[in-house]
């Protein structure tokens, strides 16, 4: 009774739990136009994930891998269903999750057919996958609910059943790690601990061996993606979506979320996109976006992009952004290799290149 | 009729036998603007007390048009056509602004319609932008400094005396008040203001008088002085170089978030403002009087509350707190050192020790029935030998102590706290330069000892040379950051602004 009546009161006066607020990009995120000047690598039908051995880039294209080097794009092989996470092995061998429910193992690249295939009944939306200790694979399944090309419908279901998985490459043994995680989506090897971004609570978490959570980042102002290793240590996280006001607050009115989920296009939903502008359909998220003709940059944001540097124990270093009035969002994956950064832009199907050099001259500035 | 409109003859002051002033001779020539320039306990203040009648001499004499005067009260002084702004605003905090522009010009019959169109009127001819029927409390520091100078200028003296005018003002006030004091000069009104601020006397300033340890050191046309000139002459020694001379090259990295800021709302003053503070940096806030800067932060140090419906977040920590009133925020590890020490940052008539200890008493938890005389007297000596206080002993009364060696009692009193999170609010206003290097120094030290710090400031020169990142604040909300590697004064401005 108490705890109704005290969510009754946080609901009126804006407060506790009710409180719909989203953290500014500031400090070590602090908006530049670094995504939207690097360079676009290429332009794909379907970009999902990036995978390098430190020498070739390897990009996950529908069904398709393919390989880039000096700026020539080549097929490495074609699946029947769509890719939904890609990752490189220390020993030469790559990993490619189909569909979000089958992770098939090649012993190389070019492999012709695939050394382990895991198909546990439990894996319905593998997002990413990374290397993990003594043979094995980490992957994050996003939801149990839905399959990985709905994650909007999973996070307007405040889905809670995101999995971390360990897959025994050698065995084909799949061995939970974590569960119950608010969309689980990249993760990344930490010293004895498995770092996770849990999108739809806006954090990485550092996941024990004995299962035990603890928040590494908290509190981000956007929707944390796919993790990867930094050549000089600590990680890359990229983000493919910013809060906003208007989503948190559609975020906690259930009955509204139902109905527009019954009634409404989902590309017009009030919910995080990959890109946007394209329709005046699209719900506004601010009344600001233009002014005077120009799009302000500070303006609430439909779409966004971000890769963020982590240190080695997860604090934000520094970050490069497409902003509201940029294109390159929806950034879904980020590489580092021979210097620079490699991100896809799924927003507009793109590969995006920008040098550290670059990276550092443009922080700088 | 002379030229010299005021004069003052071998002027002693003494306090308790300690000369403030000694032997000093001034002269103020008629339609001259004269800067009293000197470090925080020359005797300025004392000086231009005794020609406002708050003070009178010891020894000496003093002369008016050529005739002897010693006026005993501010009443008197003003019959005498001298008029002083003080530092430390003299309004009544509970009457509106016009019913303070009038104040002692009261008639038998008052029709307060009558007033608010005369202050309107007046208000408006000095180009400020202040409502009349405003409650003076209600407002900024900034714009209580107007109305002092609209009372003297209604007043209709012959001699106005500034203490400090531009110390609360941005830069946009600064011009028209700039523009105020020569148009005085063109009306025949002689103006004495005391400035810390250096270009300013060097720009509006005929004359400049300094001052050093109650002694008169030399007084030339302002021509004849630059910077470097001044300084040396006030402090004794150079110190062009240690204060805002150098650009950063380097900034410290960010440690943890400490404090998260988000929509906070607090109508009229901050709107949807957001912003973040690590740990182990200097984050500088600039922005114009009225940005809501202090505001913001006096919510997040509970002396403010923010709006009752949706006022948004405050998270410390990574929690998510409300205070209700500055204690909790104390002991939660939160210090705010405030912009108006004298109403808010001490007890002037109590001790040094006794103010410091008072500090450590808002840290602990509950209350204390007894309190250690014994213990009081040791951490107010730990402290004022830390912050280097300038007080002949613990039990010397903060009243009597110049305005640095007050500014350096308020950080010892939030100090003592042991605070993770120091918010300096105008932490060097009415600080003579050798105290600035000295805060300066011990911010710095902070900062590099882990602390998360916090430095709100109207002065670009300051932000830019103290901080590692400079938020700037427009409208209530935080508008732009910049690295001080990336920071310019125009760029700052420009964001300040547009």
């Amino acid at each position: 009774m108490i705890s109704a009546l005290k969510d009754f009161a946080d609901r009126f006066l804006g407060r506790g739990d009710a409180t719909i607020t989203v953290p500014s990009f500031d400090g070590a995120l602090k908006p530049n136009q670094i995504l939207e000047k690097a360079e676009t690598v290429g332009q794909f039908e379907a970009p999902e994930d990036l995978a390098t051995d430190g020498k070739v880039l390897y990009i996950a294209d529908g069904a398709a891998i393919l390989r880039l080097d000096a700026a020539a794009v080549t097929e490495v092989r074609r699946f029947d269903r769509a890719i939904s996470a890609l990752c490189c092995l220390p020993d030469g061998g790559i990993a490619a999750a189909l569909d979000g429910r089958e992770v098939q193992v090649f012993a190389t690249p070019s492999a012709s057919s695939p050394r382990t295939t895991i198909a546990d009944p439990s894996m319905n939306a593998i997002n990413a996958l990374s290397p993990g200790a003594q043979g094995t694979l980490i992957a994050t399944d996003g939801s149990t609910a839905r399959p990985y090309g709905q994650w909007v419908y999973d996070l307007m279901e405040r889905g809670r059943t995101g999995k971390v998985l360990s897959l025994d490459i050698a065995s084909g043994r799949v061995r939970p790690i974590a569960s119950g995680l608010s969309y689980a989506f990249g993760a990344c090897a930490a010293g004895d601990a498995v770092f996770v971004s849990e999108s739809w609570r806006h954090r990485m978490v550092a996941i024990a061996q004995d299962g035990s959570q603890r928040a590494v980042l908290d509190n981000l102002p956007v929707y944390p993606s796919r993790l990867s290793p930094a050549a000089s240590g600590g990680f890359w996280l990229t983000a493919f979506a910013a809060r906003t006001q208007l989503i948190e607050f559609v975020l906690r009115e259930n009955a509204y979320r139902r109905r527009m989920m019954a009634e409404i296009d989902p590309e017009y939903w009030i919910a995080p996109k990959l890109k946007s502008g394209r329709s005046f359909l699209e719900p506004m998220q601010g009344a600001h976006i233009k002014t005077m003709g120009v799009v302000k940059p500070w303006a609430p944001p439909r779409s966004y992009g971000l890769v963020i540097r982590l240190n080695a124990d997860g604090l934000p270093l520094c970050a490069a952004h497409s902003r509201v009035d940029g294109v390159n969002h929806g950034v879904v994956a980020a590489v580092e290799m021979a210097g620079s950064l490699y991100a896809i832009a799924k927003g507009p199907g793109r590969v995006l290149r920008a040098p550290l050099a670059m990276i550092e001259r443009e922080l700088r500035a | 009729m002379s030229d010299i409109i005021l004069a003052l003859r071998k002027a002693t002051k003494l306090y308790a036998g300690v000369p403030a002033i000694e032997n000093v001779d001034f002269e103020l020539r008629r339609g001259e603007i004269h800067a009293l320039v000197g470090e925080n306990g020359a005797g300025k203040s004392t000086l231009t007390k005794v020609m406002a009648g708050v003070v009178t001499l010891t020894t000496g004499t003093m002369q008016v048009d050529g005739v002897e005067a010693a006026p005993r009260t501010p009443l008197e002084a003003r019959h005498l056509g001298i008029a002083m702004v003080f530092q430390e605003n003299s309004l009544v905090p509970t009457m509106t602004v016009a019913q303070n522009l009038f104040l002692g010009q009261e008639l038998f019959y008052n029709r307060l319609r009558g007033i608010y169109i005369a202050a309107q009127q007046f208000l408006q001819s000095l180009n400020f932008d202040v409502t009349p029927t405003a409650t003076v409390g209600l407002l900024g520091a900034a714009k209580k400094q107007m109305v002092e100078i609209a009372r003297a200028v209604l007043h209709e003296a012959k001699v106005i005396i500034f203490d400090e005018p531009t110390a609360t003002l941005t830069p946009e006030e600064k011009k028209y008040f700039f523009d105020l004091v020569r148009d005085l000069k063109r009306r025949g009104v002689s103006i004495v203001f005391i400035s810390h601020a250096l270009e300013e006397a060097l720009i509006l300033a005929d004359r400049i008088t300094i001052l050093r340890d109650g002694k008169h050191v030399v007084t030339d046309d302002a021509r004849n002085f630059d910077r470097a000139r001044i300084v040396q002459a006030m402090v004794g020694r150079d110190l062009s170089n240690t204060l805002y001379g150098t650009r950063k090259t380097t900034v410290r990295p960010a440690g943890a978030r400490v404090l998260t800021v988000q929509n906070l709302k607090m109508a009229p003053m901050v709107q949807n403002n957001s912003l973040s503070v690590f740990a182990g940096q200097i984050t500088g806030v600039f922005g114009l009087v009225g940005a809501g800067r202090t505001e913001t932060f006096k919510v997040v140090a509970g002396i403010l509350k923010r709006d009752f419906f949706h006022g948004g977040e405050v998270i410390l920590h990574g929690k998510p707190v409300r205070y209700r009133v500055p204690a909790p925020a104390v002991r939660a590890g939160i210090a705010y050192v405030t912009e108006d020490r004298k109403v808010e940052g001490f007890f002037e008539t109590m001790s040094v020790a006794r103010n410091i200890y008072l500090g450590l008493l808002a840290k602990l938890p509950g209350g204390r029935f007894f309190l250690s005389r014994r213990e009081a007297d040791k951490v107010g000596s730990t402290w004022v030998d830390k912050l280097k206080v300038r007080a002949t002993g613990n039990d010397m009364k903060v009243v009597e102590l110049s305005g640095g060696n007050q500014q350096k009692v308020v950080i010892a009193k939030s100090l003592v706290q042991d605070p993770d999170l120091i918010i300096f609010d105008e932490p060097t206003r009415g600080v003579d330069v050798g105290a600035i290097v000295e805060i300066h120094e011990l911010i710095q030290r902070l900062a590099d000892e882990g602390k998360a710090v916090v430095v709100i400031s109207s002065y670009l020169p300051e932000i830019m040379a103290l901080s590692d990142r400079i938020l700037v604040s427009r409208q209530g909300k935080v508008v732009e950051e910049f690295s001080a590697l990336e920071a310019t004064e125009e760029k700052i401005m420009y964001a300040a602004v547009h």
